[in-house]
């Protein structure tokens, strides 16, 4: 399996997004946990692009089998340089009262995903985000129920 | 698709999948409810962090007024969701059956 569309600059073609992780994941077995996972990553990353970028060209995202699941990697063509993976830590022991919406979703991404990477060409302005999601349950750390591990901690 | 509304027995119900691009929707329907809420998502599909982030103004102003948010129906993905957010912690949640 492997497969790359490129997608406008919009929160509203999220569900272009969406609709070609489904399209791509097909046959994925079980639960669709792979399938919510990978969801979940996009999302962040791309609404991400769309809401601090400044270029027009849409983003491309390419998928491609791994054994036991799917690398996914989102290009941002003429793009600032912004490490994902160095986003700042959240307290997520903080009470209600003292928590703010946002800046949830990058941690969230670390704690999902077996791995992610970043790098930016200072010479064509390009980012790539990889990340890289299996159903695999063994590593120490892994939630036994769903196969999610902790490639943040 | 989103969908949100009262249910049956007085409690909102939330269907379909809660993204960035419905968030505004779920918003402006949660900012009028008060008091002690319970949010039935037994048929919530999908949640992002811009849902999260939904939940999370809900539960600090209900608060703020003596109210609460409570979540049931709460299925296991979104409970390691929650869990990973520190929103265990934050909110009442009764897992699905």
């Amino acid at each position: 399996m492997s497969a790359q569309r490129r997608f406008p600059r919009s929160i509203d073609a999220l569900h272009e997004l969406f609709a070609f992780t489904a399209e791509t994941l097909a046959d994925e077995s079980g639960d669709g946990a792979l399938s919510r996972t990978v969801d979940f990553v996009l999302e962040e990353l791309f609404t991400n692009i769309v809401k601090y970028g400044r270029g027009a060209t849409p983003v491309l995202v390419e998928m491609a089998a791994i054994e036991g699941g799917v690398q996914v990697t989102l290009t941002d063509f003429d793009a600032e340089p912004f490490d994902v993976t160095r986003a700042p830590p959240v307290d997520v022991t903080l009470p209600a009262e003292s928590r703010q919406p946002g800046g949830l979703g990058l941690h969230l991404i670390r704690k999902l995903v077996d791995s992610i990477e970043y790098r930016h060409s200072p010479r064509d302005r390009c980012s790539r985000i990889t990340f890289r999601k299996t159903r695999a349950i063994t590593p120490a750390g892994t939630r036994p129920e769903t196969g999610e591990t902790n490639a943040g901690d | 698709m989103l969908a949100i509304d009262f249910g049956a027995d007085g409690c909102v119900v939330v269907s379909g999948r809660l993204d960035a691009a419905q968030a505004a929707a779920a918003q402006a329907f949660l900012d009028r409810v008060e008091g002690a809420v319970t949010l039935d998502c037994s048929t919530l599909e999908y949640l992002s962090s811009a849902g999260l982030g939904v939940l999370l103004k809900t539960q600090k102003r209900l608060l703020a007024s003596a109210g609460r948010l409570r979540l049931t129906g709460v299925s296991r993905h979104l409970q390691d969701i929650f869990a990973y957010s520190g929103f265990d912690q934050i909110f009442e949640i009764e897992p699905a059956r």
